[in-house]
């Protein structure tokens, strides 16, 4: 890869998202399959080449007639391994974030539709371990490619490849697929010693002012993705006010609140990292907590949703609108 | 310890058969201790895929690989050249079976699986080789995508029928190929090995050298007739002359003072045809009435003499005319060679006898045999004309008790003397060789002509089979007036040889030496027929195919043959076969996997409806036998047994099923796929529910 010049490689880029413009699901299409020998085909093709020299060398026609097999052989192999990838659909399907600098997973669901296998696929993002797959006639799998996540946020996972070389693995078909299918990277977890929090049980006193009754209803807010579906007012939705979620407030308890505003003096990517390392830390000990960013709150609770709901929050402060999915 | 790649189960026969099988023809000819290789690497390899045994390690290997070479230079004496080079290429071939430790080995494995079956038509060529050969190429292609499915719980077989399917589809490319990719000789000289032996006709005759080629049923060649195929007397192949006698071995030679370049003539060199050669060009354009249009396929010989009747002209440029009416060939017969010919009998009086070759063809090596001359000096004289005198001697051999025999004495110094007055049992070297010999004694310029006499026609292909028991040997006499004539002391002696054949003209006690008896048996005579048929089919058409036949064959489908239409044809065809199979390949499709179950439904189905029965979709069994009493009562009984037996089948097969103890099958079926079908089968012979309605309609 280093050999091509990087102005090649970038008309190259270019030239793939002209041909196959990103979308989350895909069917592979001759536009979409691109095919070439591989170095087993070439092999196969020098043999070939051998034997035609030695049927003409020792007027042999039966060496001669293997040869000629062998290169009608291998250009049915090229309709066969075209045939094998031509006509599977592609979606992007569900998506496992992990922490910045750890592994995520990004599901894909194969679909065959009724007439044609698809056997022996290979599947990877560039870069990263391949996963085989056969689909049979009408048959739908999924997939899961993990995913390596250098930064914090949304991560590209750059274009899927989908390749076979079954039948003969004489000729490498395959596809390099835009599927707009983002990977959320929480930040990375970092330790410390102080909790960047306010409340707790010294915050009784707001506990009671502001509250009281079990699982209160205290407002609405924007939906956000990952909000359980019977949190959403779907009552509001009917009438046409857009998506909001409820929320409810459970005032029995003390809570936390982590706080952004408590660390001065340290940078943006520590401090959410810190706090990424006390959601997990408050979540194992099943704690309830709130989480108080520049840009948002997260309203108290407990649980696994409010876990994810808290790295998911943190992993996207502060990113851009438009990598926001 | 390298880790062993474990071939995926569902590949691992077809991979071990392809390598055993291409490597096994190999084995017929090779030397012992390749013969014992195979099987051990195939052995080995059975026992690494169970995972009994490591890989070899890499000195091991090394030293295995050092071992083939040695064994190579021991039995060979060299690594180079097609015996050698394949054996080495086997041996290895073989080690790499043991040391296949990743993917990439198994890939390398078979696709040199491919060269190694190719080698193997070096040495044998026939119909069956080649039908073997298939069944090689189904195996090594069946292995590509076992291997190429990791996924462990397939059936091998799936693998071996895409294979066939695959090597199917290519079949129509590669057939446009061989017809038409151009044929160009070959790049550079190639020498097979030296110690095979030459057989046929040899430069030089010794009495019992014919007779004992006679004894060999080999082919020596076959040649296809276009129109009337020359009657059993007529049917002398000549190979070549011998001139010159030593007093005991005749031999192929030409006279000192004419030079090579007047002897013998190539049409495709440069320069003036010799005159001999114009004159026979300028009376071939008369157009004589007799002439003979065939095409000689000729077996390896390793000499360059090729087999014609006289006078030949050859369609292809370079073989050479010889001034004895025969052709050469400028290399040795080191393949099977076919040529097309043209024979005009009638031409044999053109050729010339210059002076110089006259003394030649009366050379006799003083001291021999003096009883022979005198008797052909006093012959002479009493006879008016050389056609007289040769006349008498062949009288003279009818008459007296002359013997034709595969078993003659042993002759000693005089050679024709002894046979001539004594021992009077000879072959037809004896017979042309003292022949000969009496004509030079006495003047007429004479010479011995060998090669083969008849032929086995076989109807089928309108051609003849000349064997080498047909070898023989005969005389030309040189008459003024007339040139040179045909004379064959053996028709005099026994005229059953030339026009039947050598069994009918030996003695009973000659045919235990003749290895065919199978002619006896009837049918195996016909059988014999049509495999020497099937055989010369394959050659000519596949084997011999070559530029001359590509061209001829392009000139009579479309009225023109040259490079440029060739290229074109091969374009234009290659476009069409692979748009044809691309449609195929993409188009085709099996139906979604049904069980064997569901297809039987669905046949009834359709059965039910072609009989015009309005049956619905997807209904249980029962009730669709009850949907068929009320429409066609006469099927009722037929299908309710069919509907109960169905449903019996279907439950027995459900996993963990109500039905698991006891009446799983219905009671005495013990094949319910088979049992089902037959019931639906046999409602074909029940009356339509037409006349049933028509009842109805009239009530």
């Amino acid at each position: 890869m280093a050999l091509v010049p990087a102005w090649l490689r970038r008309w190259h880029r270019q030239w793939l998202a002209r041909r196959m413009p990103a979308s989350r699901s895909q069917r592979l299409t001759q536009k979409r399959i691109f095919i070439l020998p591989t170095g087993y085909g070439l092999f196969f093709l020098l043999i070939a080449a051998l034997l035609f020299l030695g049927g003409i060398n020792y007027e042999n026609n039966l060496i001669m007639a293997l040869s000629f097999l062998m290169v009608s052989l291998f250009m049915v192999a090229i309709l066969h391994t075209f045939r094998n990838l031509a006509g599977l659909l592609v979606r992007a399907g569900r998506m496992l974030p992990g922490h910045a600098g750890a592994e995520g997973a990004l599901e894909l669901v194969l679909h065959a539709d009724d007439r044609h296998p698809h056997l022996s696929l290979w599947l990877h993002w560039p870069q990263a371990p391949r996963e085989h797959v056969s689909v049979l006639p009408g048959e739908e799998k999924s997939v899961w490619l993990q995913l390596a996540l250098p930064r914090r946020g949304y991560v590209r996972p750059g274009r899927l490849v989908i390749e076979s070389r079954y039948p003969l693995g004489l000729v490498r078909a395959w596809s390099q697929l835009d599927m707009a299918h983002p990977c959320l990277a929480w930040p990375r977890a970092v330790p410390s010693e102080q909790r960047p929090a306010t409340g707790g049980e010294a915050d009784a006193a707001q506990r009671t002012r502001q509250l009281a009754g079990s699982d209160e209803f205290h407002g609405l807010r924007r939906y956000q993705s990952g909000d359980p579906p019977r949190l959403v007012d779907w009552k509001a939705y009917a009438r046409g006010r857009g998506l909001h979620s409820k929320e409810f407030v459970d005032p029995a308890e003390g809570w936390l609140w982590l706080d952004w505003h408590t660390m001065p003096g340290v940078d943006a990517e520590t401090r959410l990292s810190r706090l990424a390392w006390w959601v997990l830390r408050l979540a194992e000990s099943n704690q309830r907590y709130g989480l108080i960013l520049p840009g948002g709150t997260l309203p108290p609770g407990q649980g696994p949703e409010q876990q994810r709901q808290a790295l998911d929050m943190l992993a996207l402060h502060g990113q851009p609108a438009e990598e926001q999915f | 310890m390298a880790r062993v790649y474990q071939v995926p189960h569902h590949a691992f026969g077809w991979l071990v058969a392809g390598t055993a099988l291409a490597a096994l023809p190999h084995l017929l000819h090779g030397p012992f201790w390749l013969q014992a290789l195979l099987p051990l690497a195939v052995a080995g390899r059975l026992v690494m895929q169970r995972g009994r045994l490591s890989v070899p390690g890499r000195g091991l290997r090394v030293l295995l690989l050092g071992g083939v070479l040695l064994g190579t230079l021991y039995s060979h004496g060299t690594v180079l050249g097609p015996e050698a080079g394949t054996c080495l290429l086997v041996g290895a071939f073989a080690l790499k079976l043991l040391e296949m430790v990743r993917l990439r080995d198994a890939y390398v494995l078979l696709v040199l699986g491919y060269f190694v079956l190719a080698t193997s038509f070096l040495f044998y060529q026939g119909p069956l080789a080649a039908a073997y050969s298939l069944l090689v190429l189904l195996c090594l292609t069946a292995a590509l995508p076992g291997i190429n499915r990791p996924e462990a719980g397939l059936r091998s077989a799936v693998h071996g029928r895409l294979a066939a399917v695959m090597l199917l589809q290519a079949l129509p490319l590669m057939i446009l190929l061989f017809v038409l990719v151009p044929r160009v000789g070959p790049l550079w000289s190639l020498e097979f090995n030296q110690q095979r032996a030459r057989t046929g006709m040899s430069d030089s005759m010794a009495p019992g050298e014919v007779s004992n080629l006679s004894q060999s049923t080999e082919l020596a060649f076959r040649a296809e007739f276009h129109g009337a195929v020359p009657p059993p007397a007529q049917r002398y192949w000549r190979g070549l002359t011998y001139s010159w006698f030593d007093g005991r071995r005749w031999s192929q030679a030409r006279p000192r003072d004419l030079p090579q370049r007047d002897y013998v003539w190539f049409a495709e060199r440069a320069g003036t045809p010799p005159d001999w050669a114009v004159d026979l060009l300028a009376a071939r354009e008369q157009g004589p009435e007799l002439a003979y249009r065939y095409r000689v396929v000729q077996e390896p010989s390793r000499r360059n003499w090729l087999y014609t009747l006289a006078v030949p002209f050859a369609d292809d440029r370079s073989l050479g005319l010889v001034r004895d009416m025969r052709l050469v060939s400028q290399q040795e017969l080191e393949q099977r060679f076919a040529y097309s010919v043209t024979s005009y009998p009638g031409l044999a009086g053109q050729i010339p006898l210059a002076d110089g070759e006259r003394a030649f063809m009366l050379q006799l090596p003083e001291g021999f045999n003096p009883r022979a001359r005198t008797m052909a000096r006093q012959w002479r004289d009493q006879a008016a004309s050389p056609q007289a005198y040769a006349q008498r001697l062949l009288n003279w051999f009818r008459e007296e008790p002359f013997y034709y025999t595969l078993q003659p004495a042993l002759l000693g110094e005089h050679s024709v003397d002894e046979f001539l007055f004594d021992s009077r049992r000879g072959f037809c070297e004896h017979y042309a060789s003292a022949f000969v010999f009496m004509m030079r004694a006495a003047g007429v310029p004479a010479r011995v002509v060998a090669g083969y006499q008849g032929g086995d026609l076989n109807p089928l292909g309108n051609h003849l089979s000349v064997h080498q028991y047909h070898a023989h040997a005969w005389a030309e006499i040189w008459l003024e007036g007339h040139g040179w004539v045909e004379v064959d002391p053996t028709a005099a002696v026994a005229p059953a040889r030339i026009e039947q054949g050598l069994e009918m003209a030996l003695e009973a006690s000659d045919f235990s030496l003749l290895r065919r008896a199978g002619d006896r048996v009837p049918g195996l005579r016909q059988l014999r027929q049509q495999l020497d048929y099937l055989q010369f089919a394959w050659q000519k058409w596949v084997l011999s195919y070559d530029q001359t036949q590509q061209m001829s064959l392009l000139q009579r489908w479309f009225g023109r043959a040259s490079l440029m239409t060739t290229g074109l044809l091969l374009a234009l065809g290659a476009v069409l076969i692979v748009l044809v199979l691309a449609l195929w390949v993409l188009l085709r499709h099996r139906a979604p996997g049904r069980t064997a179950l569901q297809r039987e439904y669905r046949a009834m189905l359709r059965l039910l409806r072609r009989r015009g029965v309005a049956v619905s979709e997807a209904l249980p069994p029962r009730k669709l036998a009850g949907q068929v009493r009320q429409q066609w009562p006469a099927a009722a009984a037929l299908v309710e047994q069919w509907a109960r037996l169905y449903e019996h089948s279907t439950y027995a097969k459900a996993p963990g099923g109500a039905n698991v103890t006891g009446d799983t099958k219905a009671p005495g079926i013990r094949r319910p796929k088979r049992a089902l079908r037959q019931l639906r089968r046999r409602l074909r012979w029940v009356r339509g529910p037409g006349a049933a309605r028509t009842v109805q309609d009239a009530s």
